[in-house]
């Protein structure tokens, strides 16, 4: 035997090694999946997702973890690709984690869901807002977030109430997330008796949006909804700037992270974007944010606290129903309500939010935010 | 404010052909190596990727250093990006090409996809997965038309990218066809085994092509990050593959054709979003390609004894 494959044979035996000594200790252990995108152009998304989960795993462990046992937050990246999402899903269910706080976006986390249900795995999504997720009638399924059909209609009627466009134009990205909220939005300003000139959708990654926005121009624009991530909308901004086309835009909380600014720059000031209430001002949450800022982490981004609320739920209610097994938990969950950094929660059936409330925000050059009177 | 739709239509077209110069440089490099070995660089999209990096970097870099310097940024950055680019394409060649000459075609056809997601990954790991963003070096432009209502606007650097890829394909053309080297590439995509056999290094004139097509696909990179200023390691894969309709459109394995099917292209894409929906611009675009080919299956300006390179 040469040295080269006594090597691989040592690490092959310390591979089983290691992958025994996993079992042996996931005994003691609770695993919680946190699956979001970790890289990939809405990563940012997932940081916050990631941060705010792994600081409630991080708490909760110092005040004993679960019942005598380490919780352990288990990372999956899927990118936000619907694929990706279900082989991440399937690995899950392969590694046998009975609860998962997750997907992120609402394309990714429509198919895994489906997984999730017939396996018996408990999800919990403190990001994804399409309607649909809760509307297939699943047992497992929850949000720490609000739904699009609350998001839509806040941006709706800000735009048809307060700023009374003469023409508006409403865009999307085509994808489940942002066409989905560009309906509706479409829907609650036509109820106020305001048709929008053109409803037309882009591509994700387009990078050259220069034909759309002579064509906007021209129709005389002067308010335009995008519906979809920052990337495009950044882009977006940015050349509409360029050409010399100056109408408002708003987009929903998809488009509210740092890197908006990083693109468009200067064309980034006075973006109107609708996010959830920044719950890092809560007087209620200060020693948490505390924790973050020590860190050196920012609790701002709109899924830091929807995360770290969805972990701490999932453990409220294996200590409430003293018990791990997901379905009970998911029934625990629907009759019980939680206090969290994001309020007292409580679920619909449909494992909606009961209440959650969707803020305006002005975005400014700087990447920093103030909330817009209503 | 309702325009001039005379006034509307130039803006489009501008938009068009701004759009259409970048799809044609990257198209030259699918064409010519098509031309001489017959064969499709599938990882073309990803060298592109790597000049749109490069690119950004080197005015990074500049802007750190405090030059501010236009045509000094830009030569600066072009120089270095063709370099570093130049030399991937000759790696992709020399890696996934020549060691399997003479296998059959499927082979090497393979080796570059792997090529491909080699690159992607490669960058990705480098660089990381995330967009990397950089603010407009050039601003600015000129405006025409009425003062209060709708105003064409061409921007420095829609004009800028305008003239390098004339420049670019001016050079090119002169060289395929002047040049001692330029004639060797005509004979290979005419003959190659006979090219041979007269004492052509066709190894190396392969190399060349290879090399050429990339360091243009590294000025259309260079031109993305400015105009555009948005770069991931995933920008290849879509610009590779407009830029190969492009190429096919115009008649893959000629020059000129890869120049008017990346213009035709951009403007295709550009009237689509602005007369129909902005949905259909890739409807559009591939229904020009399917109509094109039923009528004439060798592309606009391809013709199966027309010269290739």
């Amino acid at each position: 035997m040469n040295t080269f494959s006594r090597n691989v044979l040592g690490a092959a035996v310390g591979a089983v090694v290691l992958v025994l000594g996993g079992v042996a200790h996931a005994a003691d252990t609770v695993k919680i999946a946190v699956a979001g995108p970790t890289t990939g152009p809405v990563a940012q998304y997932g940081d916050m997702q990631m941060m705010g989960a792994q600081m409630a795993v991080e708490q909760i462990n110092a005040k004993g973890g679960v019942d005598g046992k380490k919780l352990e937050a288990v990372i999956m990246d899927d990118v936000c690709e619907p694929k990706q999402a279900v082989a991440v899903a399937n690995q899950i269910v392969n590694d046998k984690i009975k609860y998962v706080v997750g997907h992120l976006c609402s394309g990714s986390t429509q198919p895994a869901s489906k997984l999730y249900e017939e396996e018996g795995i408990l999800m919990i999504t403190p990001a994804a807002t399409n309607p649909a997720i809760t509307q297939q009638g699943y047992q497992m399924v929850f949000r720490t977030i609000g739904t699009d059909d609350q998001q839509g209609p806040t941006a709706g009627k800000y735009i048809a109430t307060t700023i009374k466009p003469k023409k508006l134009a409403i865009l999307h990205d085509k994808q489940q997330y942002g066409e989905g909220i560009a309906k509706e939005v479409d829907k609650t300003v036509k109820a106020a008796g305001i048709k929008p000139v053109l409803f037309e959708g882009v591509s994700k990654g387009q990078t050259d949006f220069s034909a759309l926005i002579t064509k906007m121009k021209k129709e005389g624009v002067d308010f335009v909804y995008y519906g979809g991530y920052h990337p495009e909308l950044g882009l977006l901004l940015r050349q509409s700037r360029e050409q010399g086309f100056d109408a408002k835009y708003m987009g929903p909380e998809g488009v509210g992270n740092k890197d908006i600014s990083a693109i468009a720059g200067p064309a980034s000031e006075g973006l109107l974007v609708t996010l959830p209430a920044d719950f890092s001002t809560d007087p209620a949450n200060a020693s948490l944010v505390k924790a973050f800022k020590d860190k050196g982490q920012d609790p701002s981004g709109p899924f830091v606290m929807p995360s770290y609320s969805a972990v701490q739920i999932i453990v409220d209610a294996i200590q409430g129903a003293k018990t791990e097994d997901p379905v009970k938990l998911a029934d625990y969950i629907r009759k019980h309500s939680f206090p969290t950094p994001i309020g007292k929660v409580a679920f619909k059936e449909n494992g909606d939010l009961k209440e959650f409330e969707f803020v305006i925000f002005e975005w400014h050059a700087d990447a920093t935010k103030t909330p817009v009177k209503q | 404010m309702s325009g001039s739709p005379l006034l509307e239509f130039i803006q489009q077209t501008i938009n068009g052909l701004t759009l259409g110069s970048i799809y044609a440089l990257i198209a030259i490099g699918y064409t010519m190596v098509y031309g001489i070995i017959g064969m499709i660089n599938f990882a073309h999209g990803e060298i592109y990727m790597i000049g749109a990096y490069v690119g950004l970097l080197v005015i990074t870099v500049l802007s750190l250093f405090g030059v501010d310097s236009i045509s000094l940024i830009l030569l600066a950055t072009l120089a270095v990006s063709i370099l570093v680019t130049g030399s991937y394409g000759w790696a992709v060649e020399r890696l996934a090409y020549r060691p399997l000459r003479g296998s059959p075609r499927l082979v090497p056809l393979i080796s570059a996809i792997g090529v491909s997601i080699f690159l992607q990954n490669y960058v990705q790991l480098g660089q990381g997965a995330r967009d990397v963003s950089m603010q407009p070096v050039l601003v600015g432009g000129w405006r025409f038309g009425p003062e209060d209502g709708f105003q064409v606007y061409l921007s420095y650097m829609q004009v800028l990218i305008a003239l390098i890829t004339v420049v670019s394909m001016t050079v090119l053309t002169l060289f395929i066809s002047r040049s001692r080297m330029g004639r060797a590439c005509r004979a290979c995509s005419q003959d190659r085994a006979m090219a041979n056999l007269l004492g052509i290094d066709t190894d190396r004139v392969i190399a060349l092509t290879f090399v050429l097509g990339a360091a243009l696909a590294a000025v259309a990179g260079v031109l993305v990050s400015m105009y555009y200023g948005l770069v991931n390691p995933f920008i290849g894969f879509i610009a590779g593959l407009k830029a190969f309709t492009a190429a096919v459109l115009g008649g893959i394995g000629s020059i000129p054709g890869a120049m008017l099917g990346g213009v035709v292209l951009g403007l295709a894409e550009s009237f689509a979003s602005a007369y129909l929906r902005t949905e259909y611009k890739d409807v559009v675009a591939f229904a020009l390609l399917i109509g094109v080919l039923l009528v004439r299956p060798s592309g606009l300006l391809g013709r199966p004894d027309v010269e290739k390179v």
